[in-house]
C-alpha cells in the first residue's frame, strides 16, 4: 500500500526546542512569588512517626511552612502515599518545607527533630515468607490485590532456595491445558530457579513538579508520559474538579513506565501551594528519583518446561515469587507468563505468583514489566533445550514461533496478527546466523565469541479512545494529541494517520498536545508500547468524522448527495467533476457559519469527559472532526521483536563486549521509520543493561539502599554497547489497525536482554547464570571456579 | 573592587615572589552573620554565550545554578547535580564541562558556551544541532543539550573524528532512552556538513 | 535520610600563592576544605555529609598547573594539572605511558577536563556506607557497617583491613605508586617529599584520612624519576561499566626489562585495600624471567596470597591474579 505519510520520516514538532534547549521541562518554569520545597524523607526501612518537632526550622527566616501527612490525599495501604507517618521504605517521603530558596530549606530540614519508632522489615521477599519473617507492612506482607499474610514452612522456604519445585503456597494462580499430560509427552525437561533483579528506572529527568493556583484553578507542570490521561486521576488526588486543572508535561524527560500516570510527588506542590498561598516548586533530585522514581519489580522463582523430542514446547509451570518493593504492584508475574504463552505457544502452562511486599523503592512498570525479566531467564533455556535436542537456536524458536493463528494467556485468546518466524527468517538472513553461529565458542587470547539470539512481546495496542481533527478557515489542520510526550514521538507519529485520511500536506498540519489548555481528547496512557496502535485508530476515526462532515456540507454547498464527494488535495470535489469542489478552508468556514456537529457545537455521546472539553474549548473556530475508536479490534496485539548479538566475553576480566547487534520489529507495518529505529536501539541498550550491569542493592541489616545515585545503579554508556546497532521490520500490515501499526518500545528491550544473556551463556559452553544482571564478578567467579559470593536466589543483593 | 583585575595584575606582578601576603586572595564570605546586603565581592561579570553578564553569585554556588536560576539559561539541565550523567555540560573556554561540578567564581575571566549560544547571529543552527534534528536524534531530549555541547567540544579540536572517537567524546553524556546510536551518527552527519562547507578545517 | 542537593553556604578562598594557600589551610583547620578540581568534593558537600566552613580553591594558583622536565630526565607534574592534560601530554605519553593510561580512565571526558591528578591521588574512599555520611569508623563513629555479617561488600578491601575495609579509589595513585613518583607537599613549614608509596595510609596508621595529607598541606606536584621513563608498562581497569565506575580492581605495572628479561618491576593494584596495593612478591619472582605468559602464569597467584575476602568481594583475588597474568603477557 502506497502511503503520503505513514512510513515516512518527519520533522516532530518538538524536536526544535530539544537541541536549543528552549524546550521546557518542568523544572525549567519559574513563576512571580514561587518559593522552593524540600522534601524529608525517611531514614528507615519502616517506621511509626511519632512526632515531628518543625517549631525551630518554621522560625527561621526565610522559611514559609510545612507539608505533613494530614495535609493530602489520603490513600489505603498499600496504595502510594504523597506524604506518610508510615514511612515504608529508606526515602519514603514524611514531610515537605517550603522556603524563599532551596539552600533554607534544606537548612530548615536539618533543624526540624523528628521521632521515629522502628518497625519490622525485610528487604527480600523470601525473608518475609519465612514462617516468623518480618512484614514490610502492618497490614501484612503480600498483596494479591489485597492486603495479607503468607508465610511458608521452613521446607517450603528451603525447597524454594534450593532450586526445587516450590511446595509454598501461593497466592496467585492460573493454567491452561493439561499441564500433566505435558509433561508426560515430553522428551526433555528443564527445571530452573532463577532471579531477576528490580532495578530503578532512573529516567534523566527526575520528576520535578510547579504548582500555583490562580482564579480557582491549580496549574501543575509536571513529567509525565501521559497527557489526557492523567487528569482524572490528578483531579482526584489533589480533590478537585477535572475542570479545575491546568495540567502542562509538554515535555517528559524520560519515563520508561514510571511516570505513566498520575503519582503521588505530582499533587505535593498544588497542597502546599493551596496551603501557603504561593506558587511551589518541588525539584526533585537525583537521590530522590531513586527513591520516588520507581522501579522494575523483582523475580525470584522456578521454571519447569517440556520439550518434544523435535524442540515443540509441551509444557511450562512457571512459579514468581514478585518483590513488589513497599507500594502496590504485580502485574509483573501473570505478564512474564503471557510471554512465554505467546511466544512459545506451550501445549499447556501454569503460573503460580506470590507477590511479596518489602520495604525497598516502590516497584511500578517498568519497559517490558514481567515479559523483559522472564526473556532473560527463559530464552537460555531455550537455548539449553536446543543444545540437548540437537537443534539450532533459531530453529528452536521458529518451531515454536506464535503466527496469526497464534493463543495466548490463561484464556488462550487470539491475536490481531503475528509474524515472528518472518521476524526470524528476517534476522537470521541480515545477521548471517547460519555463518555467525559458528563462531560459537571461538577462543582469541582470554576471549571467547558467544552468539546470541533472543525474542520480545508485550501485548500493544489499547482501542476506545478518542481522536480530535480541527480544520479552520485558513486551511490548517489541527491535529490534537491527548498523547504524552515520552520522547517517542509516537504523539506527533500517530497523528499523521489523520493526516494521511485527510490527504493532506504535513506542513498544513498543527500538532496540539502537551497541555490541558491545548484542548487536547482523551487519550490512553503513553506506556505498554500502545501509543501506535491505538492512537493512529483514535487519529483515523477523527480524520473520518471529518471526512464525513466535509461531504456533508460540500453536498450542501454545492448541491447532491454526500458520497458524490471524495477528498483530494485538501479539497472537497465532486467524484463525477472535480471542478465542483471547496477547499479545506471554504468548508471549515461553512462549518463555523452552520454550527452544530459541523463546528463542535455537538458532540457525538460516547466521548470521554476530557474531549467533551476539549471540543468545548474549540468549538466554532472551524470544522471539528471527533470520535471515539470503535472500531473492531479481535484479539490482543502483539509487539514482537528479535535480537541477534555477538559477543566476546574475556574469561579472565569477567567483561563482555557486544561485537554486534541486530534487531528484528514485528510491528505491523512502519509507521515511523526513524522513531521505530530508535525505539529499537534504545530498547537494546536497556536489554544490555539489564542483562550485565543495572542492579538494586539493600543492606539487608538496615534496609539502606546502595544505588542512589547513577554511577551505583549503572545504566549503560556509549563504552558499553556497540558503536552501531541494525536494524530490520517485518513490515506486513496488522489487520485491526486502519494503517496497518502496532507498538514494539518494550519487546525491543527483552529481545536484546535476552540476546545477550544467551550469549553469555553460549560463550561459557552453555551455561546458565539464571540471573540479572550477569555482571564481571559473576563471571569471574564462575570461571575461577569458586562459587558465587551471592546466597541462592537472594535479591536486592550485588 | 573589581576582583578578578586586582588578581591578575598580581600575578603579572608578583608571581614569581614568595613575599605574598594573606590579603591577596580573593575573598567571599557568606556566614550569614558576617555578609553585607549586596555585597559586590559576590557581584561578578562572567561571560556567557559572547556576552557580558553582572550576576550576583554566592561562594558555594555551582555553575549550573547560576546559569540556570540567576541568568535563565534552563537548557542546561540539571539530571544527577553530581558530575554522573552530563545533562549539565557547558563549554568553558571550549572545553565540556559539567557546570553542576564547577564553581561559578572559578570561570570569571572564561568564555562559558551553552546550547543557547550555539545558534548563530542570524538564529541559524549550528551544524550540530541541525544534523541532530535530521538524524531524530533526541528522544526524551533531556540529555541533549548536553551532547550537544560535548560533540561542539569535539568538533572544535577535531574536525574529522572517527565515530570511535565520538562515541569516546560523548561518553562523559549519559541517556537513558538510548539513543546513543542517533547521536552518534548525528555527529558524524554535523561533522562531514561542516567539511563541505569549510565551517572548519 | 533526605536527599540534601545544594551546595550549604560556606566561605570561599581563591589564593594565587601556595603560601597563602597554606597559610589560609593551617589557620582554617580542620574547618577549611581544600578544593583541587573538585569532583570529590561537592558530592560530599551537596549531601551535606561533610561540614567544612570554608573552601580553599587552589585553582588560581599558576605554578601549581603544568608539567616540566626535570633536571636527570624527569618530569614534573603540577597537583592542579587537569587529568585530561596528564593523559594528552606528549612528554608524559613518550616518558610514563602508564601514567597517561590510567589518567585516561579516570571516571569520564568532563571529569578528566576539570579533575587534577592532585585531586585524583587525594580523593576520598567511595564506600557507600561511609558516602552516606553513617557514622563509621572512618567518620569518626565506632562500627564498619561494611564489614558487618550481611554488610553489601563486593567493592570493598580484601586486604588491609583494619576496622575499615574501604578501597582506594584513585586510578592514578596505582601508576604513580609503580612509576615510584614523589610527592612534594608544601605547607608553612616548608617543602618537603615524599613517596607515592608512602603517600596514601591505610586504617592502620589513619583511619579518617587515605593520604599523608594533614590540614594546613597542600600537594603541590608530583615527580616522576627518570629511571623509570619508557619503561615497559601495563595498566588496566576493570569495572562494571567502562564510563564513571571506579575500578572493582586495576593494575598498574611497570618494567625495566633488559634483553628480554624483566631486570625490575613494580606491580600494583587498586581497589584491593585501602592503599594502593604493591605486589611485591609478584615483582621479586618475575625478577630475571621473560615477560611472557608463562611467567605470568607461574607468578599469577602470588598475587592474591593473603587475601582476606568479605562476603562479596571473593571475586577480587582470581581478578587480582588474572590481572598479574595480562600485566606479564603484554
Amino acid at each position: 500500500m502506497s502511503y503520503l505519510h505513514i512510513g515516512k520520516n518527519f520533522t516532530p514538532p518538538d524536536i526544535h526546542g530539544k537541541v536549543t534547549g528552549k524546550a521546557r521541562y518542568a523544572e525549567d518554569y519559574s513563576v512571580d512569588g514561587m518559593v522552593y520545597a524540600r522534601l524529608y524523607t525517611s531514614p528507615m526501612p519502616h517506621a511509626r512517626v511519632v512526632e515531628i518537632d518543625a517549631d525551630e526550622a518554621l522560625a527561621m527566616e526565610g522559611v514559609f511552612g510545612i507539608l505533613t501527612a494530614e495535609d493530602v490525599y489520603p490513600t489505603e495501604a498499600p496504595a502510594p502515599t504523597l506524604l506518610t507517618n508510615e514511612p515504608v521504605y529508606v526515602g519514603d517521603p514524611i514531610f515537605a518545607i517550603a522556603a524563599i530558596d532551596e539552600k533554607t530549606a534544606e537548612d530548615a530540614l536539618k533543624k526540624v527533630r523528628v521521632k521515629l519508632e522502628p518497625l519490622p522489615f525485610s528487604v527480600d521477599p523470601v525473608t518475609s515468607l519465612k514462617p516468623d519473617g518480618p512484614s514490610a507492612r502492618l497490614e501484612g506482607n503480600i498483596y494479591p490485590r489485597e492486603m495479607r499474610s503468607l508465610h511458608w514452612s521452613a521446607e517450603d522456604v528451603e525447597r524454594f532456595v534450593t532450586g526445587r519445585e516450590p511446595t509454598g503456597p501461593a497466592p496467585s494462580e492460573w493454567s491452561y491445558g493439561d499441564l500433566e499430560a505435558g509433561f508426560d509427552n515430553a522428551a526433555l525437561i528443564l527445571e530452573e530457579s532463577f532471579v531477576t533483579t528490580g532495578y530503578a528506572h532512573m529516567s534523566m529527568e527526575p520528576r520535578s513538579v510547579l504548582s500555583y493556583w490562580q482564579n480557582g484553578r491549580c496549574h501543575v507542570h509536571g513529567s509525565t508520559q501521559s497527557q489526557s490521561f492523567v487528569v482524572p486521576f490528578l483531579a482526584r488526588m489533589l480533590g478537585i474538579e477535572q475542570k479545575d486543572l491546568v495540567f502542562v508535561a509538554e515535555y517528559c524527560g524520560g519515563g520508561f513506565g514510571s511516570k505513566i500516570s498520575a503519582y503521588p510527588v505530582l499533587a505535593i506542590p498544588g497542597y502546599f501551594s493551596k496551603k501557603l498561598g504561593r506558587p511551589v516548586m518541588l525539584r526533585i533530585t537525583r537521590e530522590e528519583e531513586y527513591y520516588v522514581g520507581s522501579a522494575r519489580v523483582g523475580f525470584q522463582g522456578w521454571i519447569k518446561a517440556g520439550f518434544t523430542r523435535e524442540g515443540r514446547v509441551s509444557a511450562v509451570d512457571l512459579y514468581i515469587v514478585q518483590d513488589l518493593g513497599s507500594q502496590q504492584a504485580g502485574g509483573d508475574a501473570s505478564s512474564a507468563g503471557g510471554a512465554i504463552s505467546i511466544l512459545y505457544q506451550p501445549d499447556a502452562m501454569r503460573l503460580r505468583d506470590v507477590p511479596v511486599l518489602t520495604n525497598t523503592t516502590p516497584r511500578g512498570p517498568q519497559r517490558g514489566p514481567g515479559q523483559n525479566q522472564i526473556a532473560a531467564i527463559f530464552e537460555p533455556m531455550m537455548d539449553k533445550a536446543a543444545r540437548e535436542l540437537g537443534l539450532d537456536p533459531v530453529a528452536i524458536r521458529r518451531l515454536n514461533a506464535p503466527d496469526s493463528s497464534a493463543t495466548l494467556n490463561a484464556n488462550q485468546g487470539p491475536v490481531t496478527s503475528a509474524y515472528m518466524k518472518e521476524a526470524l527468517d528476517r534476522g537470521a538472513e541480515l545477521f548471517g546466523w547460519s555463518e555467525r553461529i559458528k563462531k560459537s565458542g571461538q577462543r582469541n587470547g582470554s576471549k571467547v565469541t558467544g552468539i546470541g539470539v533472543g525474542q520480545g512481546y508485550h501485548s500493544a495496542g489499547a482501542n476506545g479512545f478518542d481522536g480530535l481533527v480541527r480544520i479552520t478557515p485558513d486551511g490548517r489542520i489541527h491535529l490534537h494529541s491527548g498523547v504524552g510526550n515520552l520522547g517517542t514521538y509516537s504523539y506527533a507519529a500517530t497523528t499523521r494517520a489523520a493526516a494521511e485520511a485527510l490527504k493532506c500536506n504535513w506542513e498544513n498540519c498543527i500538532v496540539h498536545h502537551g497541555s490541558t489548555e491545548e484542548n487536547l481528547p482523551w487519550s490512553s496512557y503513553q506506556a505498554g508500547s500502545n501509543t501506535t496502535f491505538t492512537h493512529t485508530r483514535a487519529n483515523y476515526v477523527a480524520a473520518e468524522d471529518a471526512i464525513r462532515k466535509m461531504k456533508l456540507i460540500a453536498a450542501q454547498v454545492l448541491g447532491g448527495t454526500p458520497d458524490q464527494y471524495d477528498i483530494a488535495d485538501e479539497r472537497v470535489f465532486d467524484i463525477g467533476n472535480a471542478a465542483r469542489s471547496l477547499t479545506y478552508g471554504e468548508v471549515a468556514a461553512k462549518a463555523v457559519e452552520l454550527g452544530g456537529e459541523f463546528s463542535g457545537e455537538t458532540w457525538p455521546e460516547d466521548i470521554h469527559e476530557v474531549t467533551q472539553r476539549a471540543v468545548q474549548g474549540i468549538a466554532g473556530t472551524g470544522l471539528i472532526g471527533v470520535a471515539k475508536d470503535n472500531l473492531p479490534v479481535r484479539g490482543t496485539v502483539p509487539g514482537l521483536t528479535v535480537g541477534f548479538i555477538e559477543i566476546e566475553l574475556d574469561l579472565e576480566t569477567g567483561k563482555h563486549e557486544i561485537v554486534d547487534f541486530l534487531a528484528v520489529a514485528e510491528c505491523g507495518t512502519v509507521l515511523h521509520p526513524l522513531g521505530l529505529a530508535g525505539q529499537l536501539r534504545g530498547g537494546a541498550v536497556w536489554g544490555f543493561g539489564m542483562a550485565g550491569l543495572e542492579r538494586h542493592v539493600y543492606d539487608p541489616q538496615n534496609g539502606l539502599p546502595a544505588n542512589v545515585g547513577y554511577y551505583q545503579t549503572r545504566p549503560p554508556t556509549y563504552l558499553d554497547i556497540p558503536a552501531h546497532m541494525e536494524w530490520s521490520a517485518v513490515d506486513i500490515a496488522d489487520p485491526d489497525n486502519p494503517v496497518g501499526s502496532r507498538g514494539v518500545g518494550e519487546p525491543a528491550m527483552g529481545s536484546a536482554t535476552a540476546a545477550l544473556m544467551c550469549a553469555l551463556s553460549d560463550a561459557l559452553g552453555g551455561h546458565l547464570f539464571n540471573r540479572t544482571p550477569v555482571t564481571p564478578d559473576v563471571v569471574v567467579n564462575h570461571v575461577s571456579g569458586q562459587g558465587q559470593s551471592h546466597g541462592p536466589l537472594a535479591t536486592n543483593t550485588f | 573592587m573589581n576582583v578578578n583585575l586586582s588578581r591578575r595584575r598580581f600575578i603579572k606582578g608578583v608571581i614569581a615572589s614568595s613575599a605574598a601576603a594573606a590579603s591577596s586572595a580573593a575573598w567571599y564570605s557568606a556566614a550569614a552573620d558576617d555578609r553585607p546586603a549586596g555585597t559586590v565581592e559576590r557581584l561578578v561579570v562572567l561571560n556567557v554565550n559572547g556576552r557580558k553578564r553582572p550576576v550576583d553569585v554566592l561562594p558555594q554556588e555551582t555553575l549550573a545554578f547560576t546559569l540556570r536560576y540567576k541568568l535563565g539559561l534552563t537548557g542546561t539541565k540539571l539530571g544527577c547535580n553530581r558530575g554522573e550523567c552530563g545533562a549539565c555540560t557547558v563549554l568553558v573556554d571550549d572545553i565540556n564541562h559539567y557546570a553542576c561540578s564547577m564553581l561559578t567564581h572559578s570561570v570569571r575571566g572564561r568564555a562559558v558556551t551553552t546550547v543557547e549560544g550555539l545558534q548563530d547571529a542570524s538564529g541559524a543552527l549550528h551544524p550540530v544541532q541541525q544534523a541532530f534534528i535530521d538524524e531524530l536524534a533526541p528522544q526524551c531530549g533531556y540529555c541533549t543539550p548536553g551532547q550537544i555541547m560535548s560533540a561542539v567540544a569535539l568538533l572544535r579540536e577535531n574536525s574529522e573524528p572517527t565515530r570511535q572517537e565520538v562515541r569516546e567524546a560523548l561518553s562523559g553524556n549519559l541517556c537513558r532512552c538510548g539513543a546513543y546510536d542517533h547521536y552518534l551518527n548525528a555527529v558524524m552527519t554535523a561533522s562531514k556538513r561542516m567539511r563541505a562547507r569549510g565551517q572548519i578545517t | 535520610m533526605s536527599a540534601y542537593d545544594v551546595m550549604p553556604d560556606m566561605e570561599l578562598f581563591q589564593p594565587v600563592t601556595v603560601e597563602d594557600a597554606a597559610a589560609l589551610a593551617e589557620r582554617l583547620g580542620s574547618r577549611g576544605w581544600v578544593l583541587a578540581g573538585g569532583q570529590d568534593t561537592y558530592g560530599w558537600l551537596k549531601d551535606r555529609a561533610k561540614h567544612p566552613k570554608a573552601m580553599v580553591d587552589l585553582s588560581s594558583i599558576d605554578v601549581l598547573n603544568g608539567i616540566e622536565e626535570t633536571d636527570g630526565g624527569g618530569v614534573k607534574i603540577g597537583a592542579m594539572t587537569t587529568l585530561r592534560e596528564v593523559s594528552r601530554d606528549q612528554l608524559i605519553r613518550a616518558r610514563y605511558g602508564l601514567l597517561a593510561a590510567a589518567a585516561a580512565r579516570v571516571a569520564s571526558p568532563q571529569i578528566r577536563n576539570q579533575g587534577t591528578l592532585g585531586g585524583n591521588v587525594s580523593q576520598d574512599t567511595r564506600c557507600w556506607y561511609y558516602r552516606r555520611g553513617l557514622s563509621c569508623y572512618r567518620a569518626g563513629g565506632n562500627i564498619c557497617y561494611a564489614d558487618s555479617p550481611e554488610g553489601m561488600n563486593r567493592e570493598h578491601a580484601i586486604f588491609g583491613a583494619s576496622r575499615c575495609v574501604a578501597v582506594s579509589p584513585s586510578d592514578t595513585a596505582t601508576a604513580l605508586v609503580a612509576l615510584d613518583a614523589t610527592m612534594v607537599i608544601q605547607n608553612t613549614r616548608g617543602v618537603h617529599r615524599v613517596a607515592a608509596g608512602d603517600f596514601f595510609v591505610g586504617p592502620a596508621v589513619n583511619i579518617t584520612r587515605m593520604t599523608v595529607l594533614r590540614p594546613g598541606d597542600i600537594l603541590t606536584a608530583i615527580e616522576l624519576p627518570a629511571d623509570w621513563a619508557h619503561a615497559e608498562y601495563y595498566f588496566e581497569k576493570v569495572a562494571d561499566r567502562n564510563v564513571w565506575d571506579f575500578a572493582l580492581v586495576s593494575i598498574a605495572a611497570a618494567f625495566r626489562t633488559e634483553n628480554g628479561t624483566i631486570r625490575d618491576a613494580r606491580l600494583v593494584c587498586g581497589a584491593v585495600s585501602c592503599v594502593p596495593r604493591r605486589l611485591t612478591s609478584v615483582e621479586r619472582a618475575v625478577i630475571g624471567k621473560p615477560r611472557n605468559d608463562s611467567t605470568g602464569e607461574a607468578v599469577a597467584a602470588l598475587a592474591s596470597e593473603g587475601a582476606r575476602p568479605l562476603n562479596y568481594n571473593h571475586f577480587k583475588a582470581p581478578l587480582m591474579d588474572n590481572l598479574v597474568r595480562r600485566a606479564l603477557r603484554a
